[in-house]
């Protein structure tokens, strides 16, 4: 039985404010934020949904980040969520949470597990090259190499992150 | 966390902008069924999505509102953006809680007009029911008697 008694709501100034980081965003009707509250409800419930479908299925009682991930991508009006969850790695790769959550939202930096701690090379069966190191040396300041064919570099949108600089761990360049 | 007051989750700077955690994590555990858990981690992916789902959403609805010449995004154009993007289902309960607003919005100008229809002030109005009082406590008075 879903929606026991469902009394909280999402702030509506908060969404509101999130709406207009977009700078295409202009002037927001008052109505606006209040109907977007009640869109973000079902969707939530939508997700969680999904979710915990994939993790009854399993034999699990904890929603993890990978049943999320499995969700979003077995759903159609997921779709869009795909970027966001393929830093989660799938259990089969041994396990290793990369947390890019934890990282400026997941959205800006795309890390491998650092060898050390996978055991397991879990980051070489999970990623699809990813270029750089979590923490690291920065790197604003390598350059991009053109002509790299691995497209999930480049569809990675921060402008900052460039390049497919030479690392050791990382063979793409080669 | 004591040093600023009243905190309520407002974030410091714009780019922290997310929805309140504990808000979202009590809205999970109402969705989900008793004897299920959301992990930590799983609950601040949700919220990313979450945060994801506004910025497609309104980036379709300013479109929307774009190209019918309009400056300012109105809920209506929110209900197209969830049609044009596969969340047609969304839309009937977005319209009920769009109409139940305009209701709202509606009802509360009836009480301002009223008052200012009546033509007096709220003292003369004061002034008229007390007389109004007075005259019934009469009333019940003499038919005590």
């Amino acid at each position: 039985m879903k929606n026991k008694n469902k009394q909280t709501k999402f702030p509506v100034a908060r969404i509101k404010k999130i709406m207009q980081k977009d700078e295409e965003v202009g002037k927001v009707a008052q109505a606006t934020p209040i109907v977007i509250s009640k869109a973000l409800e079902l969707f939530l419930a939508l997700i969680i949904e999904q979710a915990s479908k994939v993790t009854t299925d399993r034999g699990s009682k904890k929603v993890e980040a990978y049943h999320l991930k499995h969700a979003v991508e077995t759903t159609e009006m997921l779709d869009f969520l795909k970027e966001i969850v393929q830093a989660v790695p799938d259990p089969s790769a041994g396990g290793t949470i990369d947390l890019d959550a934890e990282n400026e939202g997941g959205k800006k930096r795309r890390s491998r597990a650092k060898r050390a701690n996978t055991g397991g090379g879990a980051a070489e069966g999970t990623t699809k090259k990813r270029r750089k190191k979590k923490g690291d040396v920065e790197m604003e300041q390598e350059q991009e190499q053109a002509g790299e064919g691995d497209a999930e570099v480049k569809s990675d949108p921060d402008p900052d992150q460039d390049g497919d600089a030479p690392m050791q761990d990382d063979d793409d360049d080669d | 966390m004591s040093d600023r007051e009243g905190h309520s989750g407002a974030p410091s700077g714009d780019d922290d902008l997310s929805l309140p955690k504990a808000t979202v994590a009590k809205m999970i555990a109402e969705l989900l069924p008793n004897d299920i858990v959301c992990a930590k981690e799983t609950r601040d992916l949700v919220i990313e999505c979450c945060v994801e789902f506004i910025h497609l959403i309104s980036s379709e609805a300013n479109e929307i509102c774009e190209q019918e010449s309009k400056k300012t995004i109105a809920p209506e154009h929110i209900i197209s953006a969830l049609q044009r993007l596969g969340f047609e289902s969304f839309m009937s309960d977005v319209e009920d809680v769009l109409k139940d607003h305009k209701q709202q919005q509606k009802d509360r100008e009836k009480k301002v007009s009223k008052l200012e229809q009546s033509g007096m002030t709220e003292e003369e109005l004061q002034a008229q029911q007390e007389a109004l009082f007075a005259a019934s406590r009469a009333k019940f008075q003499s038919t005590q008697q």
